[in-house]
């Protein structure tokens, strides 16, 4: 799940210079895709009579489905000097790889949803660090929730609870005493210092792999 | 398939370490997404209980539950699994799915596994493509190749100078991409409009967390408004939802099948070559669950016989009528007494010997309905018409709202209920505005505006949004106090009462973006659709679908020479979707959207695998075909037609 933004309208009209053929994906975001705002623009483009075809469909990231969402309209695609792709970079990828001899353009940027990996989106966040931290921490994690992801305990800086970075946002390492209070485990607190190992690339990587 | 499982068992030296001095564990691991389906059994749960008993400790469980993050199933599943004398919980899964279990705070969490890392990677179906979800997409500047992921260093301005050969000097495993880049914007003529490029900064700021923060609620506020799941297409009622409901001209002939409602098939009380009336009941409702038919002209029986049903399918007994264009009224046809002078049986009597079935597309008979075994708090009508195109009822809201209001009241009385709601989306604001302002001076009939989501009008959703009661598994509507009617259902008892009309007539929405001139048409029963497409100007496109009922739940029909029915609230032409069945990714959509909060992803699993105990275990029956998880499913798995499969399954096999 991500958030796709449309990009200014003034962007995306210097974008269209000739015949172009337009690809929208509501796939994954189905729940956060500009669709009104994108079928505003589209029509406008499709009154001045530069649009050769227009495809709605999803999962554009699947490059097999694609392919069969497109076959109807390989002329209108032919006939285009250029394919605007209104989804998330993946998407537009997907179809630049399909189509390399054609300008394709992406309409929309892309914001990564944190804290969602699978299902609907969670109040709670992990930086997918590759080190969990939540034993010590009575299962708050101190990667995301400490403005300055430290794993050693607060920074002292907090004022009234408050983080000193973002004054909205509760001290991560307060609440992680407080939990750790709460469940009669101070004594995690007493673990040797920890070290953040950045290198963790490399063990997905395997693990992907095997 | 490429594995982009979120999580690994940390290794057996941590673990040992882990568990030193703790004792009494309950493990709780994650089924883990984005990966091939191909077990039900995840092994590193067992490899974890397998380590800790070697160190003597005592498990005093395990559960291995789907989408741990999930904290809506994740919670309800755990609610009363953990033993007593359980002091520690051992988590296996990512980072989410121990926050999840640990915010339910019931005991100590241990977290048996570490989150991997994939960066950049958010596609759906597994593809090798990344993206950094940078908020400023390069895009159009690369020729589509992304520079902040294929770009060992993010940079935006052209090459660092340090590949050797293409390949990157950070990983020499990769092409460098920016040569890339260059050999793209070179083969498609654009080298001179790149470098008069101004110079590019990437801006950070832009992905601001506390943006993400106010739009993760927003979405949740949307996702868990009224009731859990759900989907929002796009509902293109736009076409046809101020176009005021017109009469069809009467048919020259109309087929009417026997079979239009749930339960056993009517029996015919005319043979060939009678002449009947409109309103002259032709066919006599055969057990408990069926429902009676009437004809919709006046003119000649001209064949019973086998006729194409647009939901059944060839050869469904149907009685024909040849019009003869007069409209002769049935002596049977006149209005009943008051409704204030009509006890509740006699209401049931009339709902009952006029035929009138529930007309949001299911067909059960609604006689049937209005006697409930259990006391009844309030009605509900539906008026939410969720089904994207669809506006037939919002029509009928709107120039109906007067019998609507009647057939409620008359519907409350049959059932003593002390409440009526009439339920209405909140992309109907006319409808809500007109018909609060009729019930202003009702006290016990309420409008309710809800949120649009899908399937909102489906009863059990409503249920739980306007009275915020579960039905429970295998139950009814009654069983929670409940009784639930579409708003066409309700004019249809006003005019059974009012006039005396049996249901012999239905406003359908003709629609859909091929259809050339979309309208909402009165319609008789037995109406050939092929001649209301002709009257609506035909349909255009070659590839296309037409639909009887909506795009969500309705019937996609190959031969258009079937008669409208009692249930039919829709004709659409749209769009077919191509699609080919690929594996499941287990990504969690169908789970996440699902509003009876099943799990899809396991019963196309267990219909393949043809294990019938499981779907039961699973549920299976509490499943009403929505449609939600077909139509989020990245991999395109036909869900609902394996579903039906499956609920075939169960019963051979009981």
């Amino acid at each position: 799940m991500l958030i796709t933004e449309l990009k200014s309208e003034e962007f995306i009209r210097s974008l269209v210079t000739g015949k172009v053929f337009i690809i929208n994906c509501h796939g994954c975001m189905e729940v956060s895709f500009p669709e009104k705002e994108a079928d505003a623009l589209e029509k406008s483009f499709a009154e001045e009579g530069c649009v050769t075809g227009v495809v709605t469909t999803d999962y554009i990231c699947n490059p097999d489905h694609l392919k069969l969402q497109l076959e109807r309209h390989s002329a209108q695609i032919d006939e285009a000097e250029e394919i605007l792709v209104f989804s998330c970079g993946v998407g537009v990828q997907t179809v630049a790889d399909l189509y390399p001899k054609k300008r394709v353009y992406a309409a929309c940027d892309t914001i990564r949803l944190p804290g969602y990996q699978g299902v609907t989106p969670l109040e709670n966040d992990c930086g997918q660090c590759g080190t969990c931290y939540l034993n010590l921490t009575g299962g708050i994690c101190p990667i995301t929730a400490c403005s300055k992801s430290l794993v050693n305990g607060q920074c002292g800086g907090a004022k009234n609870g408050m983080c000193e970075v973002d004054p909205e946002m509760e001290c991560g390492w307060e609440r992680i005493y407080r939990r750790l209070k709460e469940l009669g485990r101070l004594d995690a607190m007493r673990c040797p210092t920890q070290l953040h190992n950045f290198a963790t690339d490399e063990a997905t990587k395997q693990c992907k792999e095997s | 398939m490429v594995n982009y499982t979120k999580y690994a068992l940390k290794d057996s030296a941590e673990l040992e370490s882990l568990l030193k001095d703790r004792d009494q564990l309950f493990v709780v691991a994650c089924n883990k997404c984005f990966k091939e389906y191909d077990t039900h059994n995840e092994p590193d749960a067992d490899t974890f209980v397998n380590l800790a008993q070697a160190q003597g400790k005592h498990i005093t469980g395990v559960t291995k539950l789907d989408f741990l993050c999930n904290q809506c199933r994740t919670e309800k599943a755990l609610k009363d699994a953990i033993p007593e004398g359980t002091d520690h919980i051992a988590v296996v899964a990512c980072g989410l799915g121990i926050q999840t279990v640990a915010d339910m705070g019931v005991k100590p969490v241990l977290a048996a596994a570490d989150s991997l890392s994939y960066t950049g990677y958010h596609g759906m179906a597994l593809t090798s493509k990344t993206c950094g979800a940078c908020a400023q997409c390069y895009l159009n500047l690369t020729g589509g190749i992304c520079p902040i992921v294929d770009c060992s260093k993010s940079l935006l301005n052209g090459q660092c100078g340090g590949a050797k050969n293409g390949k990157c000097e950070v990983d020499p495993k990769k092409d460098c991409a920016w040569e890339k880049i260059y050999q793209r914007l070179k083969d498609q003529g654009r080298l001179e409009e790149f470098l008069a490029q101004p110079v590019q900064l990437r801006n950070y700021s832009r992905v601001g967390q506390k943006e993400i923060a106010a739009y993760v609620s927003r979405i949740r506020d949307r996702r868990f408004a009224g009731y859990y799941g759900g989907v929002h297409p796009s509902e293109r009622k736009e076409i046809t939802e101020e176009i005021p409901l017109q009469k069809f001209p009467e048919p020259e002939q109309v087929i009417i099948p026997l079979s239009m409602h749930v339960g056993k098939p009517a029996v015919p009380i005319v043979k060939v070559g009678d002449y009947v009336k409109v309103g002259q009941k032709i066919a006599e409702q055969d057990s408990f669950i069926s429902c009676c038919v009437h004809a919709s002209v006046s003119g000649t029986v001209t064949a019973i016989e086998p006729h194409t049903h647009p939901n059944k399918g060839p050869g469904v007994m149907s009685i024909v009528i040849r019009s003869d264009g007069k409209d002769v009224l049935d002596d049977s046809v006149k209005p009943a007494k008051p409704l204030e002078e009509l006890t509740p049986d006699e209401i049931v009597d009339i709902v009952k010997e006029k035929g009138i079935t529930g007309m949001g597309g299911a067909g059960f008979p609604t006689y049937v309905k209005l006697k409930p075994n259990k006391p009844i708090d309030a009605v509900l009508l539906n008026g939410c018409e969720c089904e994207p195109v669809l506006t037939a009822d919002h029509r009928v809201l709107l120039e109906y709202p007067d019998a609507v209001i009647f057939g409620l009241k008359a519907i409350m009385k049959a059932v003593s209920a002390p409440k009526g709601y009439i339920v209405i989306e909140d992309n109907k604001p006319d409808a809500v505005a007109l018909l609060q302002s009729k019930v202003a001076q009702i006290d016990n009939i309420e409008v309710r505006c809800v949120r649009t989501k899908y399937p909102q009008g489906a009863e059990k959703m409503l249920i739980k949004n306007v009275m915020g009661r579960m039905v429970p598994s295998g139950g009814l509507p009654a069983d929670v106090g409940a009784v639930v009617d579409n708003v066409s259902t309700a004019k249809a008892i006003a005019d059974a009462i009012r006039t005396g009309m049996p249901l012999v007539e239905r406003a359908v929405t003709v629609s859909g973006e091929h259809m050339v001139h979309p309208a909402n048409l009165m319609v008789r029963i037995g109406t050939n659709v092929q001649d209301i497409i002709d009257y609506c100007g035909g349909v255009t496109g070659d590839d296309i679908t037409i639909k009887m009922g909506g795009p969500m739940m309705g019937f996609a029909i190959s031969d258009t020479n079937v008669p409208v029915i009692k249930g039919s609230n829709g004709i659409i032409a749209v769009d077919t979707r191509h699609s080919e069945e690929e594996e499941c990714i287990r990504c969690g959509r169908c789970v996440d959207v699902c509003p009876m909060e099943l799990a899809p992803l396991n019963f196309s699993k267990y219909v393949d695998e043809g294990n019938a105990k499981a779907l039961l275990a699973e549920h299976i029956r509490d499943c009403f075909e929505c449609g939600c998880c077909q139509y989020i499913c990245s991999s395109r798995i036909p869900l609902v037609t394996k579903i039906r499969k499956g609920k075939v399954m169960i019963r051979e096999v009981k």
